[in-house]
């Protein structure tokens, strides 16, 4: 089988879900020594970009999603070992958790998936996180993104909050906030000085692409 | 203007027939109107009224009384349920409502079934059912509404929300096994409330959403259980309100399928256009919580105001109540409506 037909189909497994198909696939680009990094960058994960245009077209719905994403743990299990230090490049970092008073987490967790199978390292805070655990979280684990959920009007305030704790200690500019979940609007995100709103998991990776992008354009 | 009684209106509005106005209420549960400031002018406290029943009715009574709702909404939380079933739950505080702490089995196919009936057998079920017992005793112009959490909404409570949502997929038989217990033990403990004075039961669940599910894992999951649930409560004798949570697009035809006397939804959603819809839908809802907090008497009104013109059949919030929210906007709400309609 060539790179490219390989490729496809293991993206195509990852969008069915089917976890056989990607565990043999994935084997065979070991056997065939294809280069890991590539197999999943441009096999498994670009299934899950699918999969989650899918989830944004309402084609697919959360149980879709997650047996996706079980697929491609599958694949990355098996091609993981095999690649080569060098390609390790740095991934950037995201802190990510469900407010405080918040224990609805199945939003975060999409999100946190979608963004780890686009190549981000993400600190999951898990849920009803206390405002200032954020903040600490974000400066120790050096990350450039803090992304907030919330599914509760009443735990909304709670993000204003991290926003106003960066801006008391001084460090507003280091950290991108993204704020997501249920009630939540764009609206509500300029009001409070949020960088940016997601309104769902899939939108959330390419805010958090072009969010790193713009960073690195920003004079230090 | 007063000659029909609140509980007769809102049975008669449940039944499709003419009312002088639309109710307004807040039926319990998820969607409670235990609000800091009713509970700081009255001596009935969070979290000790949600093991309490003399504490739960009193509390009950206070928030109907302060806040012009037209019914009696117990209990305050969704976390009965569950619990009786064998999650942890932390109960909150004043501010801050109980939660799941803990779901106790990682997957449909690891719960341990409890023998029959278990909910209706535990101490706060017990003070739920003496609540809804004294409250409809002392006063029968006022619907006492029984709320319940609905049966995929509990299941996610018992089960690991996200192993959960995967075996709607890939242990579908087990799946089943588990919602079938859930909605038996569900079952029962509505016709306990029946049996203690509720006039309504009121089913809310929030898993069980169109945009969690879509529409093909609702129609398998979520709907029959839903059915049976409000089949059962209809056997016992009385109305069931069904409130689903989120935007609704993706399962409009599910949702003519419902069994409930109304459909209860979020603020997203366009009653007017899901009346248009499906015929003979009665429908609930949907005044923005998000504006019940942060907004003022005057915006409050104006809101309720452009909503009547949708031709509601019941008033009530949108979703759940922030605890902080004023109770001003609370009665600006309930009192816009009686002088609308």
């Amino acid at each position: 089988m060539t790179k490219e037909k390989l490729y496809k189909g293991l993206a195509d497994a990852v969008v069915d879900m089917d976890e056989s198909t990607v565990a043999r696939l994935s084997e065979e680009a070991v056997c065939n020594r294809f280069d890991a990094y590539e197999t999943i960058d441009m096999g498994l994960a670009k299934g899950m970009e699918r999969a989650g245009q899918l989830f944004e077209d309402e084609e697919y719905f959360v149980p879709e999603l997650l047996m996706c994403s079980e697929a491609l743990t599958v694949g990355v299990d098996i091609l993981k070992p095999h690649i080569r230090r060098s390609e390790r490049e740095d991934k950037h970092k995201i802190v990510i958790g469900v407010i405080r008073g918040d224990t609805h987490d199945i939003g975060k967790n999409l999100v946190k998936l979608m963004l780890s199978s686009a190549g981000f390292e993400v600190v999951d805070l898990g849920r009803d996180v206390p405002t200032n655990t954020f903040v600490d979280r974000a400066v120790e684990e050096s990350a450039r993104i803090i992304m907030i959920s919330s599914l509760m009007t009443t735990t909304m305030e709670g993000m204003k909050e991290v926003v106003s704790i960066l801006q008391e200690r001084g460090i507003r500019s280091r950290f991108k906030v993204v704020i997501g979940g249920g009630p939540v609007s764009q609206g509500f995100a300029d009001k409070i000085g949020a960088d940016a709103y997601s309104p769902n998991a899939n939108h959330a990776v390419r805010l958090a692409n072009e969010l790193v992008r713009e960073d690195a354009r920003e004079p230090k | 203007m007063n000659s029909i009684s609140p509980r007769e209106r809102l049975l008669r509005s449940l039944g499709g027939k003419t009312v002088d106005r639309p109710p307004v209420i807040c039926p319990g549960g998820m969607m409670n109107a235990a609000v800091v400031d009713v509970m700081t002018s009255g001596i009935y406290k969070l979290p000790e009224a949600h093991h309490d029943p003399d504490l739960m009715s009193g509390l009950a009574g206070n928030v109907q009384r302060e806040t012009g709702f037209e019914n009696f909404g117990i209990p305050f939380c969704m976390t009965v349920e569950a619990e009786s079933l064998g999650s942890e739950v932390d109960y909150g505080s004043l501010e801050c409502e109980p939660k799941i702490g803990r779901e106790p089995f990682p997957s449909v196919k690891e719960v341990e079934f409890r023998p029959r009936g278990v909910i209706g057998r535990t101490a706060r079920a017990e003070a739920v059912i003496e609540a809804i017992t004294s409250l409809s005793r002392e006063y029968e112009d006022i619907p006492a509404i029984g709320s319940v959490t609905g049966p995929l909404s509990t299941a996610a409570s018992i089960v690991d929300p996200m192993p959960f949502l995967k075996d709607l997929r890939r242990e579908k038989d087990a799946a089943h096994r588990v919602l079938d217990y859930v909605c038996g033990e569900l079952e029962d403990y509505a016709r306990l409330m029946v049996e203690g004075g509720a006039s309504v039961i009121s089913i809310a669940d929030p898993t069980a959403t169109g945009e969690i599910l879509g529409p093909k894992i609702f129609r398998e999951f979520a709907l029959p259980y839903l059915n049976r649930l409000a089949d059962a409560v209809h056997a016992a004798g009385v109305p069931v309100i069904i409130h689903i949570c989120g935007n609704v697009r993706s399962i409009k035809s599910e949702l003519a399928l419902l069994r409930g006397d109304a459909l209860s939804v979020d603020a997203m959603v366009n009653l007017k256009a899901l009346k248009g819809e499906t015929p003979g839908i009665t429908t609930m809802g949907n005044l923005s919580t998000y504006l019940l907090e942060f907004g003022n008497e005057g915006s409050v009104g104006k809101s309720v105001r452009a909503l009547m013109n949708q031709d509601i059949d019941i008033m009530a919030p949108a979703c759940g109540l922030s605890t902080s929210t004023p109770i001003e906007n609370i009665r600006a709400f309930t009192s816009a409506v009686r002088e609308t309609g």
